[in-house]
């Protein structure tokens, strides 16, 4: 460690300046503009926003699209995450490196491929009409189910590999020793593993749960205005009505979901690790 | 563990769930038809062809590619001093100059771009070019961070101690001894940064003007005139781009490492 | 290593700093427009346009209250020297002084246009270029419309596209599907209730008409009022689609040119708008079935005239909404829209 705090200040405070100036302000002068209407401080734009059953609404069904990929994705994650660590390492190397790929793909191309899928004429309504499902295509296309289904594709890789390394980092023998103690596998699940790789889950659940909330493409295209989400219903407020009041306070509600759950589900890891 | 037959199906359908789609849209681009039907109707190369004679594509490519490659290292010429700083020297206020740095990475980008918008481009006339760098930079900056102290906090600091006592300066011992030694984690955080940049759309969305845009901004608006399978060609090509990046980081320094 | 990886970034960035669109050194326009046909207007418009005058057209997208509240945002150093829009947005930019007053003067083909294109807000600022009828564009082979209540039937209802509250077409729709109910009361009430019963039903609330054509294209959806702009690439799909003839008759609506207030360019404005409204520009802009011309020096052949709102006569029978109702009652539609349909 060198001691000498000017130099450091001096290598550390010019990024920070750049974060704090080009970032952190216009981000409180946004923020603030939602408690400002019309020259004096006051909260009413909250209170319209929880007065409107439309806002009610687009909140709650972003609350509840954002639980919903968070908890598909564990489950889905965790069947994922023991199939990845039962191969060889070799074998195991190129699965994460299959898994990460789509990282690195763009948003637009990946919610894109599913106008593909799940348009009336589409894979999904091909296959159903083969097999006699349904004579009609059916309407998948601007729906919950939709925007579901590409938000749970875009951020279940983040879920998979948290839960991967957590359970690699899990004692080999824990799992046998409980079977030879009698223990069933939903009873290893819950009093073993879960317990066991509850940080990766933490930090899996947080990626996804915050991925989904504020998503936009995946919305914007697979929703559309049917299917309006808080981030979807901010870029209307702002691009149609140029009402920034009414956007800062959705911009407050998602700072404040993101930040939340972040804090939210550090203090469970840490508080259930202690005790 | 025994499972393997359970193992094998779980693993298929993942992949069959996170890559298919890519084959699909690999598939639609080759399509000979005027619409995105799968399967293809015939086989051409005509929208592949078509992505490189739309204009709007080539300089909204050009602006991606400008602002991933010069955010990216502007953000690097950033993080790499500040991680440094927070890893070798005892700093107070640390916690707070790491939070400070990371914090574009928490705030929803959408958030980011409208703030920046009416509180940075439209009160200060500012070029529309210039707050998408600003942006940019402000948004890898968290990635350059994590990843090179990463790097940094591998490295035993005692080497470059020992090069000071030897006499070194302490800038000519950072640029001799640890910089050569922190090289992976620098490309895998420009790589990191890159990806992130040019990909990023909810922070763009509100940073453009007239003929200012990114391309996914750019590709966003053609899709909503036409499904034409030209979105899915370029969509292909972009993928087909970003996987060469990642194979060949992966090559040379082991990229998942450090994601 | 490094240092190479460095100097290679540095080269790469002075390539890309290459390949960025040169700073403008000659006059630059820029122009918001909505979406639709920009492949037609880039060659009958914008591409001759820049010739003539030496100058480089800059053209920004997007439907008409978008651009409203981009040019309110942006007051205080617009960014847009020239738009278009719909009469009642022109009516409200004027009123929050987003507009300046046009200098007809300088526009040489004005006495060549229709009586009530020449200034339809009657405030001076703005100039009417095209009108345009809104009826249904349907899948005859799917169904029949005879009315605008026809949309809401039950066999038709899930499968058709609705204009957004906040689009063009969004209001006029609305008028006439009250209309087909038996009412013609401004507020809308009750359209929007009969629409909002079938919110679940309609494929989606559209908010640019460029979306529809894809729509149709992959049968998502059979039918959708329209306005008639947007019949061309709809028209040539290859699909058995028809334009409405209802029985309370079609809607429609008038597009007209303002110039930023405070704009720099304001005389480059004119010429172009002077351009647009030249009876050769009008007429090709008809013939590649994009535009209804303003200008009525403009004759067109019948088929064309067929496939556009063409002539005064025409135009006088479309069942408007004055741009003074709509801005009295927009909050309320916007409100009872947001309560009924949008959930």
């Amino acid at each position: 460690m060198f001691q000498n705090r000017a130099e450091g200040f001096a290598l550390a405070l010019p990024a920070a300046i750049f974060a704090a100036v080009i970032f952190i302000v216009p981000v409180i002068i946004l923020l603030s503009g939602g408690m400002h209407v019309n020259g004096h401080w006051t909260l009413s734009a909250y209170t319209d926003f929880f007065a409107s059953s439309l806002d009610r609404l687009v909140l709650w069904r972003t609350l509840k699209l954002g639980i919903l990929v968070t908890l598909v994705a564990a489950i889905i994650g965790y069947a994922s995450a023991f199939a990845i660590v039962s191969l060889s390492p070799s074998s195991r190397g190129r699965m994460i490196g299959i898994v990460v790929l789509p990282l690195m793909i763009s948003p637009v191309a990946r919610t894109y491929a599913w106008l593909v899928i799940l348009g009336r004429t589409g894979i999904v309504n091909q296959a159903l009409m083969t097999v006699g499902l349904t004579d009609e295509p059916i309407r998948l296309l601007f729906s919950q189910t939709a925007v579901f289904v590409g938000l749970l594709q875009l951020f279940l890789p983040l879920m998979v590999i948290s839960l991967v390394s957590a359970l690699e980092n899990m004692p080999n023998d824990v799992v046998p020793a409980a079977r030879v103690l009698g223990a069933n596998w939903l009873q290893i699940f819950f009093k073993v593993i879960l317990p066991l790789t509850r940080e990766g889950l933490v930090i899996g659940g947080t990626l996804v749960f915050v991925g989904s909330v504020t998503a936009y493409i995946t919305p914007a295209i697979l929703g559309g205005s049917k299917v309006l989400t808080l981030v979807t219903l901010l870029y209307q407020r702002v691009t149609i009505a140029n009402d920034l009041v009414s956007a800062s306070v959705i911009a407050l509600i998602l700072i404040v979901m993101s930040f939340g759950t972040n804090i939210l589900l550090r203090k469970i890891a840490t508080a259930r690790n202690r005790a | 563990m025994k499972a393997r037959l359970p193992s094998y199906a779980v693993l298929t359908l993942l992949v069959l769930f996170l890559v298919g789609p890519f084959f699909v849209i690999v598939a639609a681009s080759f399509s000979a038809g005027s619409t995105l039907a799968f399967p293809p109707q015939g086989f051409s190369f005509k929208w592949v062809e078509k992505v490189f004679t739309v204009e709007s594509f080539q300089a909204s490519f050009a602006l991606s590619m400008f602002l991933a490659i010069v955010a990216t290292f502007a953000a690097l010429v950033l993080g790499v001093p500040v991680s440094y700083a927070l890893s070798r020297y005892r700093l107070p206020l640390a916690e707070t100059v790491r939070t400070i740095v990371s914090s574009p990475i928490i705030v929803p980008g959408i958030v980011v771009g409208l703030a920046l918008l009416r509180y940075l481009v439209v009160p200060f006339g500012m070029d529309i070019t210039l707050s998408l760098f600003l942006a940019h930079t402000a948004l890898v900056l968290p990635y350059a961070v994590r990843v090179v102290s990463a790097s940094l906090e591998n490295l035993r600091s005692d080497i470059e101690e020992a090069a000071v006592l030897l006499g070194s300066s302490r800038i000519g011992a950072f640029f001799r001894v640890v910089l050569p030694n922190i090289r992976g984690g620098i490309l895998a955080a420009f790589i990191l940064g890159f990806v992130t940049s040019f990909n990023q759309v909810p922070v763009s969305l509100f940073l453009t003007g007239p003929g200012v845009r990114t391309l996914p901004i750019d590709m966003l608006g053609y899709m909503e005139r036409t499904y034409d399978p030209s979105v899915a060609a370029l969509s292909a090509l972009l993928a087909f781009m970003s996987i060469g990046i990642v194979f060949i980081a992966e090559r040379f320094i082991g990229f998942s490492r450090y994601v | 290593m490094i240092r190479s990886t460095f100097a290679a970034s540095a080269a790469l960035l002075t390539l890309a700093a290459g390949a960025m669109p040169a700073s403008a050194q000659e006059k630059t326009l820029t122009i918001s427009v909505y979406a639709f046909a920009q492949d037609a207007y880039n060659r009958i418009l914008y591409k001759p346009f820049e010739e003539k005058c030496g100058c480089k057209l800059v053209v920004e997208t997007g439907n008409s209250a978008e651009r409203l509240a981009k040019m309110e945002a942006n007051k205080n150093a617009p960014v847009v020297d020239m738009a278009v829009m719909s009469m009642a947005d022109a009516l409200t930019a004027a009123r929050r002084g987003l507009v300046q007053k046009i200098d007809t003067s300088k526009l040489d083909n004005y006495d060549k246009l229709y009586d009530l294109a020449k200034d339809p807000n009657g405030d001076g600022m703005s100039v009417g270029y095209t009108f345009y009828a809104t009826s249904i564009a349907y899948r005859s082979d799917k169904m029949d419309i005879k009315s605008w209540q026809d949309l809401l039937s039950d066999k038709v209802v899930g499968n058709i596209a609705f204009p957004n509250i906040s689009t063009n077409q969004g209001p006029p729709a609305l008028y006439m599907l009250g209309l087909s109910m038996g009412t013609n009361a401004p507020d809308l009430k009750k359209p929007i209730e009969a629409v909002g019963k079938h919110a679940g039903d309609i494929v989606t609330f559209y908010n640019r008409s460029s979306q529809l054509v894809q729509l149709f294209q992959q049968g998502e959806i059979w039918a959708a009022p329209i306005g008639r702009f947007a019949w061309e690439p709809i028209s040539k799909l290859g699909l058995p689609i028809k334009w409405a003839k209802p029985k309370e008759g079609q809607t429609g609506g008038l597009n007209v040119m303002v110039v930023s207030k405070g704009t720099k360019n304001e005389d480059l404005a004119l010429e172009f708008m002077d351009f647009w409204l030249s009876t050769k520009v009008q007429k090709d802009l008809a013939d590649a079935l994009v535009d209804s011309p303003a200008n009525k020096e403009v004759k067109v052949s019948d088929d064309v005239a067929a496939n556009i709102t063409y002539g005064a006569e025409t135009a006088k029978n479309l069942k408007l909404i004055p741009a003074k109702v709509d801005l009295e009652n927009r909050d309320r539609w916007l409100k009872e829209w947001n309560a009924d349909v949008a959930q």
